[in-house]
């Protein structure tokens, strides 16, 4: 690194702190957006069920049927709304959305199960949201599973198998959401200011044609890439630790592992993310264009094709190949592994591998795209 | 920093073309500058004059021909061209946001400029330019004619010995204009040579010689004095006053050539250049129009151009295949 490339990238790196200070819009964003962003996400976006109402229709009404309902209600999971005598009342509540799941028991549930005979429950949900039926279905599933050994236990058909330990959820004992989207959420911000940020500050150079008066000094193109990121790194830096110092205190999401590895981590995923904002701008050279390129290509990937919300494993072919390339995919990954379950560099080595290349691509590609001459 | 080595031309450009696509902005363009001129570039907007200074501070990659700046050849090395020049462009890029003095930081800084050298030359061209007093105000807030004068400082920052001025006086006030053309006229003497470009023809009398360009042609390159005796042929009269007659009746009076409305009356350029005033004044009289005021016209520039224009064939845009 000669003398040159230091003052060079030192008076880029200069005049882009300066235009930072003096622009506090920049600051808002980069300080606000996480804040924002992690107080709607850790409390609107749960997986967590609090006392789910339901409608239920015990037609039953044996002490068998009501220990169902107990085991149901008895987790806060579920909580009984209204108690119907009819089945077909049921659906008027789904459809006026009052109510998303209802429990039917028919008669003779009582009777069957003391002659140890399968007895049926029926659970109706209303399928239109999905994600609130998933959940309740399998929190649902779970308890019925549950009471169904412990029936079988007790006529003695089925020995203690210790069935019960036999699943054990581990990082996450409370199956808590907060926990599962920081570190989603850390990659989400992370990748959106950092696009955004750099996309509007090198197209605003092209914009304003100061771009071409850079290009008419020594400058070179790596310089500009170089002296443009700095800053934006200090910013993406503070960005992450106010997100896991939020996570920590405001949603009790714990850092198991090495602070010093996930902040390299989020330097690794930085630079890449930033090279993208670059490789934006010096493509489309207009601020309106990156902007909205920016913010796309950033945004829709990190929140749908990262395992934020939804496994990757899950996903059609192609779009898993879309997320193999994905670097908030490895970053997830490492911060979860980091955050939850205390994973080192042992375990940890192949995303961040994945995510040094990407970022050594991004700021190649957008160097070489880079065109110095205005032609 | 190695200045213009020998006793040869500073710029020396041969055949220089710039197409854009089957556009062609540059047409085989030929010209020398000498150490210590003053060239100025005329020409209407899009005649190419941005695109040859561009091609020449190694900003566009001509398509054909030669350029040597300062001996080196801006096809292969347009890095090392950028070393030893001043460029100002013609859209006003310095950072509004930033300080005088910021922004003459950033700019040193590009050109590796660092340290007790950089603070001694940014405190030198702030007095040059004369916004000593205004090293601290946000660029912004400085009037037009001073924001010109200080992206000039921001150029000369480190003592090019080739400036190139892309319409430096573009939309600024003809006080402004002509503090910036001392500013320039000073450097000149000092040493630097300077290639400007403008399309205020008042400008280019400030120059030492004139390229007139017209789309993409060097039309004509001379003094401006020579400029006139050659294309402005003949004698030119102010003619004003009462009678002074409409444009179509005085263009019909034998022996003038060319009838240009000017103020309240007309340029009128007579073909024979033994003409004076008082034949002028006879065959006005004999057409009808007694009593109109002649004076004696020196042709300026704006003549010299027109008549260059004039003159000049249909555009030809389509790419040609030179002869
Ligand atoms: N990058 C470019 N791509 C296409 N056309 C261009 C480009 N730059 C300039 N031109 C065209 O070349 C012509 C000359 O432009 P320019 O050199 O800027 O003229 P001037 O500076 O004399 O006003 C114009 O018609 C302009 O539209
Ligand atoms: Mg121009």
């Amino acid at each position: 690194m000669s003398r040159g490339f230091l003052i060079r990238v030192g008076a880029l790196a200069r005049k882009e702190i300066i235009h930072i200070i003096r622009d506090v819009r920049v600051i808002y964003m980069a300080l606000g957006l996480p804040v924002v962003m992690l107080i709607l996400f850790g409390y609107a976006v749960s997986f967590d069920l609090d006392r789910l109402p339901f409608a239920l229709v015990d037609q039953d009404r044996t002490p068998a049927s009501r220990r169902l309902v107990e085991a149901l209600t008895g987790s806060d999971s579920f909580t009984v709304a209204v108690r119907l005598d009819d089945p077909r009342a049921v659906e008027p509540y789904f459809r006026s959305n009052r109510l998303k799941v209802g429990l039917v028991i028919p008669p003779g549930f009582g009777r069957r199960l003391q002659r140890g005979e399968v007895a049926e429950a029926q659970l109706l949900l209303d399928g239109a949201d999905g994600t609130t039926t998933s959940i309740a279905l399998g929190y649902a599933a779970g308890v019925g599973q549950a009471e169904t050994r412990r029936l079988l236990a007790k006529t003695g058909l089925l020995g203690d198998l210790g069935l019960r330990d036999r699943v054990r959820l581990r990082f996450n004992p409370g199956m808590k959401s907060a926990r599962f989207i920081v570190p989603g959420l850390i990659a989400a911000i992370l990748a959106i200011m950092a696009v955004l940020l750099t996309a509007l500050t090198v197209a605003r150079e092209w914009e304003r044609g100061s771009m071409e008066q850079l290009f008419a000094t020594p400058v070179r193109r790596v310089e500009v890439v170089v002296g443009k990121l700095l800053p934006y790194v200090a910013i993406g830096m503070v960005q992450v630790l106010l997100v896991v110092a939020m996570g920590s205190l405001v949603f009790a999401v714990p850092v198991t592992g090495s602070l010093g590895l996930l902040f390299g981590a989020a330097l690794l995923f930085l630079l890449g993310m930033l090279g993208q904002g670059v490789f934006i701008s010096v493509v489309t050279r207009n601020q309106q264009v990156a902007t909205q390129v920016g913010l796309l290509s950033s945004m829709l990937p990190t929140l749908l094709l990262s395992g934020f919300l939804t496994p990757v494993e899950n996903m059609p072919l192609l779009l898993r190949a879309i997320a193999a390339i994905l670097p908030a995919r490895y970053f997830i990954q490492v911060l979860r592994g980091v955050m939850l379950k205390g994973n080192g560099l042992r375990e940890l080595w192949p995303d961040l591998l994945a995510l040094l290349a990407f970022a050594l691509a991004m700021v190649a590609i957008s160097t070489a795209r880079f065109k110095r001459r205005l032609d | 920093m190695s200045g213009p080595t020998g006793a040869g031309p500073v710029i020396e450009v041969r055949d220089l073309t710039k197409r854009f696509g089957a556009f062609t902005a540059v047409d085989r363009v030929g010209f020398e500058v000498h150490a210590g001129e003053i060239l100025g570039y005329l020409g209407a907007n899009g005649a190419g004059k941005s695109t040859t200074i561009r091609m020449l501070c190694g900003l566009l990659a001509p398509t054909a021909g030669t350029a040597l700046v300062a001996g080196v050849d801006v096809s292969r090395h347009p890095q090392k061209v950028k070393r030893l020049i001043g460029y100002m462009s013609q859209r006003f890029s310095l950072y509004l946001d930033l300080s005088a003095a910021e922004n003459l930081d950033f700019f040193g800084g590009a050109q590796g400029l660092a340290g007790r050298r950089l603070r001694a030359r940014s405190q030198a061209v702030l007095e040059q330019v004369g916004l000593l007093a205004h090293r601290d105000t946000r660029t912004g807030d400085l009037p037009g004619g001073w924001r010109q004068r200080l992206a000039l400082a921001c150029a000369i920052l480190h003592e090019p010995h080739l400036l190139f001025l892309d319409e430096p006086t573009a939309g600024v006030d003809p006080v402004s204009r002509r503090s910036f053309w001392q500013l320039v006229r000073g450097l000149v003497r000092a040493g630097t040579t300077v290639l400007v470009t403008t399309h205020y023809m008042d400008e280019a009398e400030y120059c030492d010689r004139v390229g007139l360009m017209v789309d993409g042609r060097l039309a004509a390159l001379d003094t401006p004095a020579a400029l006139k005796a050659r294309l402005v042929p003949g004698r030119l009269f102010d003619v004003h006053g009462p009678a002074a007659g409409s444009r179509g009746r005085l263009a019909a009076i034998a022996g003038i050539q060319h009838v240009e409305p000017f103020g309240a009356g007309f340029h009128v350029r007579m073909a024979d250049p033994s003409v004076g005033a008082g034949d002028l004044a006879g065959r006005l009289d004999a057409a009808g129009f007694p009593g109109a005021v002649i004076d004696d016209l020196e042709p300026s520039l704006e003549e010299v151009f027109l008549e260059v224009v004039e003159g000049w064939p249909a555009p030809a845009n389509a790419p040609e295949v030179p002869a």
